[in-house]
């Protein structure tokens, strides 16, 4: 009896875990999706609204869902309560969503790097810059979605099937 | 006997999710893994009957040698 248990055990185990991988591997595109039209929405902002960078920050805040709202909030805020620089307040706010999002190293530099350049120069430098990190999170989207087609119909069976595998190696 | 089922449907469990695991891992294109997965499996299952094997030779010793 206690033999069944422990087997069902650990095949949930593996099944949730392969699961959760597929999970990441799904996210992953639409995050970067996200991210994409953000900028886009940002250059909007700056070329044709003349926006504040963090009035046009807590704007994309509303716009979109679960961890972009909560960085774009945070990047706000931090612009205008804390004395710091646009560099320092996007990177820490990049750093307090990273954990939740399913994004890779890769997309951290790209994104730290266009935090970087931020806030510094006039308006078409700005469109630039914007420009060049969509291209980079363009890129980074095809090899995700390319990960994800390949990838999650196999993790999710992996799982499952190396439970079983484990579980009949114990018995 | 009853032990001697047992081990044949463990061989057959791990022949089948074997089998499974390498179609899968075939199909994405990663056939370095689904070959090592194979590898694996065959190495396991042969030390089993070695050691089923073995004991046949110790009882063939006992009854023949008289020891």
């Amino acid at each position: 009896m206690i033999k069944i248990i422990g087997a069902l055990f650990i095949i949930l185990s593996t099944t949730w875990a392969g699961f959760e991988i597929s999970r990441h591997l799904t996210e992953r595109p639409k995050q970067l999706r996200w991210f994409k039209s953000a900028l886009q929405s940002l250059e909007a902002e700056i070329m044709y609204g003349h926006t504040p960078l963090h009035e046009a920050a807590r704007k994309l805040s509303t716009q979109f869902p679960k961890p972009l709202s909560i960085f774009f909030s945070s990047f706000a805020s931090k612009l205008l309560t804390v004395e710091t620089t646009v560099k320092n307040a996007w990177e820490a706010s990049l750093q307090e969503i990273w954990k939740m999002t399913s994004l890779k190293q890769n997309e951290y530099e790209i994104l730290a790097q266009f935090g970087e350049n931020l806030g510094k120069h006039d308006r078409f430098t700005e469109q630039k810059n914007i420009n060049l990190t969509i291209t980079h999170l363009e890129r980074e989207e095809a090899d995700a979605y390319d990960r994800q087609q390949r990838y999650e119909k196999m993790v999710k069976s992996m799982g499952f099937l190396s439970g079983l595998l484990i579980v009949i190696l114990l018995m | 006997m009853g032990i001697d089922v047992d081990i044949i449907f463990k061989i057959a469990g791990v022949g089948i999710v074997v089998a499974f695991l390498h179609t899968i891992l075939d199909q994405v294109g990663k056939k370095e893994y689904a070959q090592w997965v194979t590898l694996f499996g065959f190495i396991y299952i042969l030390f089993m009957v070695a050691s089923i094997v073995s004991d046949l030779f110790g009882k063939i010793k006992s009854v023949f040698l008289f020891q």
